[in-house]
């Protein structure tokens, strides 16, 4: 009945004010909803106005400059650099993943069986320790003297390479931490591909090759590139990697923003690099969501 | 009609949820305001790691049954700045390196005062160079006594003198980040505001003045050179770890404060170093510093407040201070023979007493560089080109 009454157009100015009028749900929603939104907003205000500030001050709402941001785009800045090496860092830490990940969650929906929710679990429990813990484990591992090295000279080696507080092992502790982010995406992407599909593929004569070129990869595309957004997302932020395995061989842009809200207590600085570094990321998920249309990638239309 | 009253009764529900909604939000704040009139048993501390462990605190709070919060910070100025952005009313004391109460703290009404008759007669206890009136626990004029001071130590480079001898490391001095052979041999501590003052230094320049365009182009010069020379930066659980297995044979800014646990753990090989000589005031060859813990100019101060800095004098407390986890440090207490017999000759070994004097005596006092924020951009424009 409700479902009838609402299907006809309000006519009086009575219905239609009450057609205006939340739900009784949405109203107890509503000191929720505002809290929620003060929280995300808050932050991002603070940071915006703050990045308008004079600097090196405190001037927050009560000055406007623009000269953090010429700052930062003045070419003798070398802030740029910072900014290269974590975006650069993101893409390999994509691609590498993107490699990685593909067979083992592949594995996962059609190999591994009944074994599948455990190898998961395996790769999710390492997320319940926190992030730099097993950052310095890996030290621990590498180091010299430490296991590798140890073991290594233990069988008669010479040693383990030496490769901590380089830019390389700064990539392998990315990729290591962000698997997970990329690995459960492109395996809900992969559980998308309909068996069906492969099967008649492969009845009409398609090679592996083909099958995996013209049906998995196109129906799995959601979900590996949303894992490839995520990864990239999380990869430009990075800093723990770059500082604990890396011993800061190379300064990461979000490193760049701590040092300016720690002991250069530039505040409006800091402010200016978190915007530029937010619009951009922002701009590339706007750019790649449109460029994908999850509907009909999702078999909606 | 009755539609009327259905929707007043509905209006009516709805604000009763408001008003209850409301006072769900405002409850923490109304609890606030009540903490806000009476702070008796609360005591919120800004301080340096180990004034916040559990050893320290665990007793006070059983003691007077408050409820103590302490938050650690790594630098001085995130801490002032703290109460710069508005959170004076939120903490009772704050911890920070010697200038900087009396010159920035004071002057700008950060702190307050402490009741000098109270507090006067601990320092007659404390170590001889602590003795009444202590420069940096009064204010530039004399009158006022800001501070109580207690832990204090050397702070210039650490090595692991299985590679480079005591000797070699105190005679070269900060020259040794100069050798191109100790290139990839050394690490840098993450310590930004120290990384300033020692790499002005090793640059052959005093870095508690205002410095020449020429001194500044040396100072930038000197850092990208260090830092691209550098196996690592890091923490000082980095440093200690990395010159444990040998990664390193030393590494710039450290001393008692970063290398002490490591001694403590078994390896009394790696060593805090004071060079004997340097560019600094009266040719002296190291940095030291001296805490201050003052009380915060909070309009509602916590009285337990006074009871803490009384409490962290008594023998055993100090005692505790000096040994509180993560960092070991001398204390000024230890002038007091009663807290000086609480350490074991593996504790003394480990704050490096056998050479702290001459140590202090080589060093002058952590200050203010008048251009710091100048040379701090230079420093890290120089370590990006680290990669």
């Amino acid at each position: 009945m409700a479902d009838i009454a609402l299907a006809r157009a309000p006519e009086t100015a009575r219905e239609i004010r009450h057609a205006r009028r939340l739900s009784v749900g949405a109203k107890c929603a509503m000191p929720v909803a505002v809290l929620l939104g003060i929280g995300f907003l808050a932050p991002m205000v603070a940071i915006l106005a703050y990045s308008f500030a004079t600097p090196r001050s405190f001037d927050v709402f009560r000055s406007f400059t623009l000269e953090n941001f010429a700052g930062l785009f003045d070419p003798a800045n070398t802030v740029w650099l910072s900014f290269a090496w974590s975006v650069g860092f993101a893409l390999f830490t994509v691609a590498i993943l993107a490699v990685v990940a593909y067979p083992i969650a592949y594995g996962l929906n059609a190999v591994f069986g009944r074994w599948a929710g455990l190898i998961s679990v395996l790769f999710v429990f390492p997320l319940f320790v926190s992030e730099n813990v097993r950052l310095y484990g890996w030290v621990l591992f590498f180091i010299k003297n430490g296991v590798l090295d140890g073991t290594l000279r233990w069988l008669g080696f010479s040693g383990g390479p030496e490769v901590l507080y380089t830019p390389g092992v700064t990539l392998f502790g990315m990729a290591y931490t962000y698997l997970p982010f990329m690995l459960f995406p492109m395996t809900l992407g992969l559980a998308l591909v309909p068996r069906d599909l492969v099967d008649a593929a492969r009845d009409l004569g398609a090679g592996r090759l083909l099958i995996w070129r013209e049906i998995e990869l196109p129906l799995a595309m959601p979900g590996i590139l949303i894992g490839m957004l995520l990864t990239f997302v999380l990869a430009v932020g990075a800093t723990a990697e770059a500082k604990i395995l890396g011993g800061q061989s190379i300064i990461v842009i979000s490193h760049d923003i701590e040092i300016a809200f720690t002991y250069s207590q530039n505040w409006p600085l800091g402010s200016a690099l978190a915007v530029v570094v937010s619009v951009f990321i922002a701009a590339l998920t706007l750019v790649a969501l449109s460029k994908l249309d999850l509907d009909r990638m999702l078999g909606r239309r | 009609m009755a539609g009327n009253s259905a929707g007043i009764s509905r209006r009516s529900l709805l604000q009763g949820m408001a008003a209850g909604a409301g006072a769900l939000a405002a409850g923490p704040f109304l609890g606030a305001g009540s903490a806000w009139a009476a702070r008796e048993k609360e005591l919120n501390i800004l301080c340096w790691e180990g004034y916040n462990s559990a050893q320290v605190l665990d007793p006070f709070r059983s003691k007077t049954g408050a409820t103590v919060k302490a938050e650690s910070l790594t630098n001085d100025p995130t801490m002032i700045n703290r109460l710069r952005a508005g959170e004076i009313s939120t903490w009772d004391l704050i911890n920070v390196n010697n200038p900087w109460a009396r010159k920035v703290m004071l002057p700008e009404k950060l702190i307050k005062p402490l009741p000098k008759a109270e507090f006067e007669p601990f320092f007659a206890k404390m170590l001889p160079e602590f003795k009444w009136p202590y420069k940096w626990a009064m204010s530039e004029d004399g009158n006022d006594l800001l501070g109580m001071v207690q832990r204090f130590g050397p702070y210039s480079f650490v090595v692991n003198t299985d590679k480079i001898s005591r000797k070699t490391a105190e005679e070269t001095g900060w020259d040794l980040f100069n050798d191109p052979a100790l290139a990839g041999k050394y690490g840098i501590l993450e310590s930004d505001d120290w990384n300033v003052f020692n790499l002005f230094v090793v640059a052959g320049i005093d870095p508690f003045k205002v410095h020449t365009p020429e001194e500044m182009a040396k100072f930038g010069e000197t850092a990208k050179r260090v830092f691209k020379g550098a196996k690592l930066i890091g923490d000082i659980a980095s440093m200690n770890q990395a010159l444990i297995s040998g990664e390193i044979d030393l590494h710039l800014t450290g001393g008692t404060y970063s290398v002490s646990p490591a001694r403590a753990d078994g390896h009394p090989n790696l060593r805090a170093i004071t060079p004997l000589k340097g560019p600094l005031a009266g040719g002296k060859g190291g940095i030291s510093w001296i805490e201050v813990t003052s009380t915060v100019n909070n309009p509602n101060l916590s009285p337990l407040a006074l009871e803490f800095l009384k409490y962290v004098q008594a023998p055993d407390v100090a005692h505790t201070v000096a040994f509180a986890e993560g960092t070991f440090n001398p204390v000024a207490q230890m002038g007091n023979p009663d807290c000086f017999k609480l350490f074991t000759k593996e504790e003394l070994d480990a704050i490096q007493w056998d050479s702290l004097e001459e140590e202090m005596a080589r060093s002058v006092e952590y200050d203010i560089v008048p251009d710091y924020d100048k040379a701090l951009d230079i420093m890290n424009a120089a370590k990006r080109l680290r990669g």
